[in-house]
Formats: C-alpha cells, sequence, structure tokens
C-alpha cells in the first residue's frame, strides 16, 4: 500500500477556507463565551440565592453532557421553539458559547478563589472602598490568574469546534471529510486534517505551560 | 541600639509622618489614645477569644504586647482594625467612639473615619503582587483621599528613599525579599498618616537574617514619636522598643506595666511561666 | 413559546434508548480499562531517559491530546482498514479510538501525580533495598494512583461524553438512538431533552464524587 499524500495538495485551498470557519468560529465563540464565563463565575458566588442556583446548574448542565447533543438540541430545536429556521451557524455559535461560558466559568471562579483573604485584609485595614478593592485588587489579579487555563480552554473549544460538521457547517472537518470521501482517499485527507488541527494547538499548549510559569512568577507574593 | 531607646522612653511628642497632622483630638495629651473595655471576641460559640478584655494606651505609648499563642494577640488587633465582628464590649480612639458593640444580631457598629487613622501591617505579606511596590503605596491615598497622583507618588518615594528602597519603586513585590516587603507594608500603612499603627508579629515570617531590618524600621517610627501596638514573640526586641508591656492570655490582660517589671519581676504566676518559657529553652 | 411537551410518543422508544445506554456504558467501561491501565505505561514510557522511547511516546501523547476527538474516531474508522487491512467491528474499533484518546490524556495524569512523588520516598525505597521495579510496584504506582484519582475519574466521565460522537460513524450508542427516535417521532425537543438528561444523570454524580475526594484531600492536607 503506498500514500499519496501530494493528491491532497490539490485542495489547499478548501482545507484553508475550512480552517478559516474552525478559527473564525473558535475566536468568536471564545470571546462571547468568556464574558458569559466570566459573569456566571460572578453569579456563582453571589449573594441572590437565585443566581446562585440558576448558574449552577447552567454550569453543571453543560459540563455534565456531550457537546454533540448541545449541538443538536440547538439546531433541531431551537428552530421550533422560535418558530424560524435558524442557520446551522447561529446553533453551532449557541452552542459553542455556552460550552464555553460554562467551563470558562470555573476557571474564573478557580481564580476569583486564588486570591488570597490576607489581601482583602490589607484593602480594609487601607481604607479602600469596597469598589476599589473590585476593580483594583480583585478583578486584575483574578483575569491575570485565569489567562493559562483560559488559553487551554480556547484549546478545547477549537478542538470541539469540529463537531459543527455534524450539523453541515463548513469548517475543517468537513472540508476535509467532503474531499475524503469525494477522492477515496481517507488515509492521506483525514490525517493531513488531523495534522492541521495539531499545529495550531500543539503551540498554544505549549504557550500555556510557559505562560503558567511566568504567571505563577509574577503573581506570587 | 539600646543607647537609641533610652531616649525613646521620654518621648512624648508625636508626628506620625513627616507629613503635616491635622486631627487635634488623637494628639490630645493626657487623654488615652486606645481604650478597650469588656471586650467580648468569639469566632463561633465554642471558641471564645476575648473574654472581656480591657486596655488603655495613652498617647505616645509604646504598647507591645505578649502571651500564649492563642491567646488572642491577633485577634485583638484585628478587632482594633476593625476587620472582626465582636460580641459585646466597645473601644474608643481619641476619646471618640470607635468599635461599639450593637447587641442582638446587628453588626459591630465601625466608625470608619477613625478606622482610616489606624495602620496596620501583618504577620503573612500582604502587597498586592500585581502592583509595582510605588503602585501598592500610591493606591490608598488616592482612592481613599482622592490624592492627585503625583503627589502620592512624591510622598511615596519619599517613604521608599527614606526606608533605602528608592531603588525598588518599580519593581514587583516578589523580587523583594521579605524584610523588604515588609518594610514596604510598613510605608504603605504610613502613606494615611495613621495616628496609630499596629503591628502583627511582622517578622515572625522572615529568614532570621532579615528580622533586624524590619525591627530597625519600627524602632526608627518609635523615635518619631509614632504610637504603636506590637504584637511579637521576639523577647529581646519587645525588651527595647516597649514603653509599656501587656502579657495578654486566656482572652483577657493579665499583668502590665512597664518593661523591667515584667520582664525582671513579673507579679503573676501565668506571666513568670510563660517568660521562663520563653527565654529558658 | 407555544411549544406543548409531549413525551407520550417517546415510550415507543424506551427499549432502544436503554439499548443504547447499554452500548454508551459499555464504550466507556472498556476505553476506561485501557485508559487507565495504558495510561501509565504511558506515562512511564514518556520519562524514559532514553529519547528514543520518550519521543515518540511524547509524540503519540500530544496528537491525541491536540486533535479534536471526533477525527480520532473518524479516522479510525477508515484508515485502521486500508492501512493495516484488518476489518474489526465497529464498537473495537469505537473502544480502540477513545481507548487511546483516554490512554493520551491520562498518561499526562500520572505523569504529573508520578512527579509529584517525594524523593525521599524514592530514597527510603532504595535505602530499603528495593530494585527499581518493586518500587515502581510499591511506591510510585501507589502513591500515583491516589494523586491521581480525582484526574482519572474527570477523565473518565470525559470519555463517557465523548463516547457520543461514535453514533456519527453509526455505531447505535446512546446518542445514536436517540437522534433515530427523534427522527421517527417527530419529537427532537423532547427527544433530545430527555438524552440530555439520561447523560446528565450519570456524569453529575461522578463529577460530585471528584468534588467530595478533593475537598476531603483540601481538609487532610490542612
Ligand atoms: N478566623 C478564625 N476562626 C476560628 N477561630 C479562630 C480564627 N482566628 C483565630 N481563631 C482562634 O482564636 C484563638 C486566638 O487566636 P489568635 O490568633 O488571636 O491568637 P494569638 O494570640 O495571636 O496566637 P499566636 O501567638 O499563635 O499568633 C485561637 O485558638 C485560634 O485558633
Ligand atoms: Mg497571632
Amino acid at each position: 500500500m503506498t500514500y499519496d499524500f501530494a493528491v491532497v495538495l490539490g485542495y489547499w485551498e478548501a482545507l484553508l477556507q475550512g480552517l478559516e470557519v474552525t478559527v473564525e468560529l473558535t475566536l468568536l465563540c471564545a470571546a462571547l463565551g468568556s464574558a458569559l464565563g466570566f459573569v456566571t463565575s460572578l453569579a456563582r458566588v453571589s449573594p441572590v440565592r437565585f443566581l446562585r442556583w440558576i448558574s449552577t446548574l447552567y454550569v453543571e448542565f453543560f459540563r455534565g453532557t456531550p457537546v454533540l447533543i448541545q449541538l443538536f438540541w440547538f439546531f433541531f430545536c431551537l428552530p421550533i421553539i422560535l418558530g424560524s429556521d435558524i442557520s446551522n451557524f447561529i446553533a453551532a455559535t449557541v452552542t459553542l458559547t455556552l460550552y464555553t461560558g460554562a467551563i470558562t466559568s470555573e476557571t474564573f471562579r478557580a481564580s476569583l478563589k486564588s486570591i488570597r483573604p490576607e489581601e482583602i485584609d490589607a484593602c480594609i485595614a487601607l481604607g479602600l472602598p469596597r469598589l476599589t478593592q473590585i476593580t483594583n485588587i480583585v478583578l486584575p489579579q483574578a483575569l491575570l490568574r485565569a489567562i493559562p487555563t483560559l488559553l487551554s480552554n480556547f484549546v478545547s473549544l477549537f478542538k470541539e469546534s469540529a463537531l459543527v460538521s455534524a450539523v453541515g457547517m463548513a469548517d475543517l472537518m468537513f472540508v476535509g471529510q467532503n474531499i475524503s470521501s469525494n477522492i477515496a482517499k481517507p488515509v492521506e485527507v483525514l490525517t493531513v486534517v488531523a495534522v492541521i488541527y495539531f499545529v495550531v494547538a500543539f503551540p498554544l499548549t505549549r504557550a500555556v505551560t510557559v505562560i503558567e510559569r511566568k504567571m505563577l512568577a509574577k503573581l506570587a507574593i | 541600639m539600646n543607647k537609641s531607646m533610652s531616649n525613646l522612653s521620654s518621648a512624648k511628642s508625636f508626628s506620625a509622618t513627616d507629613s503635616t497632622n491635622k486631627s487635634p483630638t488623637a494628639s490630645t495629651s493626657g487623654q488615652a489614645l486606645v481604650k478597650v473595655s469588656n471586650l467580648h471576641k468569639s469566632y463561633s460559640p465554642t471558641i471564645q477569644v476575648l473574654k472581656g478584655l480591657d486596655l488603655t494606651m495613652a498617647a505616645g505609648e509604646r504598647l507591645v504586647v505578649i502571651g500564649p499563642s492563642g491567646g488572642g494577640k491577633s485577634t485583638l488587633l484585628r478587632v482594633m482594625m476593625g476587620l472582626e465582628q465582636i460580641d459585646s464590649g466597645s473601644i474608643t480612639f481619641a476619646g471618640q467612639p470607635y468599635i461599639t458593640a450593637n447587641d442582638g444580631k446587628a453588626k459591630t457598629k465601625i466608625n470608619l473615619a477613625v478606622r482610616q487613622q489606624i495602620g496596620m501591617v501583618f504577620q503573612h505579606y500582604t502587597l498586592f503582587p500585581h502592583l509595582t511596590i510605588l503602585q501598592n503605596l500610591t493606591l490608598a491615598p488616592r482612592k481613599v483621599r482622592g490624592e492627585s497622583k503625583a503627589s502620592a507618588e512624591a510622598r511615596g518615594m519619599a517613604l521608599l528613599t527614606r526606608f533605602g528602597l528608592a531603588a525598588k519603586a518599580g519593581a514587583y513585590p516578589n523580587q523583594l525579599s521579605g524584610g523588604q516587603k515588609q518594610r514596604v507594608a510598613i510605608a504603605r500603612a504610613l502613606m494615611l498618616d495613621p495616628k496609630l499603627m499596629l503591628f502583627d508579629e511582622v517578622t515572625s515570617a522572615l529568614d532570621p537574617e532579615l528580622v533586624a531590618e524590619v525591627e530597625q524600621v519600627i524602632m526608627s517610627l518609635a523615635e518619631q514619636g509614632m504610637p504603636m501596638m506590637i504584637v511579637t514573640h521576639d523577647m529581646w526586641f519587645a525588651k527595647n522598643i516597649a514603653s509599656r508591656v501587656v502579657f495578654c492570655a486566656g482572652g483577657v490582660v493579665v499583668e502590665e506595666g512597664p518593661p523591667d517589671q515584667i520582664f525582671n519581676a513579673p507579679k503573676h504566676e501565668r506571666t513568670r511561666e510563660f517568660l521562663d518559657r520563653v527565654f529558658h529553652i | 413559546m407555544s411549544y406543548s411537551f409531549d413525551f407520550t410518543g417517546l415510550e415507543q422508544g424506551y427499549d432502544s434508548l436503554l439499548e443504547g445506554l447499554k452500548v454508551t456504558v459499555e464504550l466507556t467501561l472498556a476505553a476506561n480499562l485501557i485508559g487507565v491501565t495504558l495510561g501509565f505505561v504511558v506515562a512511564l514510557l514518556v520519562m524514559s531517559r532514553i529519547s528514543l522511547i520518550r519521543t515518540p511516546v511524547m509524540l503519540f501523547i500530544e496528537f491525541f491530546r491536540c486533535t479534536p476527538a471526533i477525527i480520532q474516531i473518524v479516522w479510525f474508522f477508515y484508515c485502521v482498514p486500508i492501512m493495516f487491512d484488518v476489518y474489526l467491528d465497529s464498537v473495537t474499533m469505537g473502544v480502540l479510538a477513545l481507548g487511546l484518546n483516554l490512554t493520551a490524556f491520562n498518561a499526562e495524569a500520572y505523569r504529573a501525580a508520578i512527579q509529584s512523588v517525594p524523593k525521599e520516598q524514592h530514597d527510603a525505597g532504595i535505602a530499603l533495598g528495593l530494585s527499581p521495579f518493586q518500587r515502581v510496584i510499591y511506591i510510585v504506582l501507589p502513591h500515583a494512583l491516589r494523586s491521581a484519582l480525582p484526574v482519572l475519574i474527570t477523565n473518565g466521565i470525559g470519555i463517557f461524553q465523548q463516547t457520543a460522537l461514535v453514533a456519527i460513524v453509526a455505531i447505535q450508542d446512546l446518542m445514536y438512538q436517540g437522534k433515530s427516535l427523534a427522527t421517527t417521532t417527530y419529537r427532537p425537543i423532547e427527544t433530545f431533552t430527555l438524552i440530555a438528561v439520561i447523560y446528565f444523570a450519570v456524569s453529575f454524580p461522578v463529577a460530585q464524587l471528584v468534588q467530595l475526594i478533593e475537598r476531603r484531600r483540601e481538609v487532610a492536607s490542612r
């Protein structure tokens, strides 16, 4: 058995377009999702019981079910509920944003928790108003500490985004599968697609390690 | 060191930092600066820590609080800083009611204007790690008093220069040694021109060779007449800096008096036992 | 929203859903069996001093960790038969893909845990005259298992969720059965909600268990 990887080269434009869709979707959902995640993390420590309850339910449910079913749910059910068709792009964006919101809220929650109680004592001793404590001490540190984990959350999102091919969105995975079945060369095409995912994701995971080390050093006391 | 301390005991004047000191109430001589009356504090029904503690501190005094571990020294200082709720009792500061227990469930009443006149340095490092040293110093003056950035930075640099830390102004806390961090923490508290400084075992997290530099800074503040309340396990330091020593155990003041008396001729058995233990091990 | 829920139509599908759940659970258990055992071996290999062993193993781990699970599954389905000329039934193929994926993630968990074994314990093992193999079995393994446990369970439950992907290659798991039921009953909302709840009902207690273990450890280490 010989493999002809050169044939895949002929489809580089289509693959590139697929990658573009994947990356755009990832960036969009990373931005929307981490905003949602941040708000959710605050809701989870809110003094209002209902907010705590609903945010916990949201996070646990989205973390406790397969993303594929979430995607199908929005793809097949949202149109019925809304009474109008939605594009697979909308379904994908909603699903992946909610998924990212759930996982990043845990990241933000951990980073909020990591602020030492002694620092809050110091804030009170210095007479800092509550708002200043939050805007100048708690938030900047929480956001800084969240960066490495957020980045690896985004890598997870990038990988999970391949699922949108299952609802017919023309991302890298979808394009790859199409080409693969059209030219009946799954080994070559699928391997190349996997390598493309790897080439994007792997450096990011390395970056996580480096940033983590730097962050630990910087915020150590 | 001993020489400089001997004239300390007669120091009565008091000016907090180089900056002017406007509050007339705080420096009224003869009147008690701090009066703690019948203070009760528990962390839970089973953890009663302060059990009717009484304490008076005159203006210009340097009170050193010693006592066995778990005796409530840190709790006393934390209550004085307004960090803890109390069960009953009261604290006045320069004649003004400062902390009063609200009987029943309501929270302890804390006079915030008074609290701003008190500064505290903790045992654990409490510098904000994401801010530079100078930013650590200027944050509170700017946010609490609305001081301009330029003015706060100028005062901050002056303080850092005085403490030999000017070169570190732009550094982050993790680039400093433990001793330097605690000196910055002292400077940070001084930025608000406190009328009373609280020190809770500020050297006990430090490597032995770094203890002296921090104690010297506190000594120099003492020389300038800064009233202070110090909790320490360093008996040498206690002897040298105290104008009065308070032995605190079991949530009450067991015995108090001038350092000579407490260290050389303690009246109470518990005090003697405690001192025997710390000096003869 | 004028939609009225109607779960009655689903009754005809309960049996098939149960069948599907059985397949899902079997896939999960089999993948975990591979992941927990092979993961430890791979962790030892990736820590080897010989780079000829270390590098390929590292590549294996990183490749599985840095590509979507769905492409791993699809790749297995289409490529393994061609490349190795073996035709396994689809469930076996699913187990292999999921198992190797889990192996990569678990290997990382084990590696972190092994590296957290205090050096003194190694020294003590040497001082007691244990052979390297005995040290791994009696000192490293128990410690690593213990401290990796929460991550292993979390990864294991993660694989439970990832099994849903095999529906795409027509393995009749819970997801697959659900999707066909949704199509035959024209009741996608009820069906997908029910399936999501089933997945959740399995994952959530396990996730709580992990939290319980972690909280206990926190208390114990204080
Ligand atoms: N936040 C808290 N919650 C519950 N109990 C506490 C808390 N803080 C202190 N305690 C308890 O209160 C008692 C007094 O503590 P405190 O820290 O005031 O003692 P201390 O005299 O400063 O001791 P040390 O010399 O060890 O610092 C101790 O038994 C301690 O365990
Ligand atoms: Mg203490």
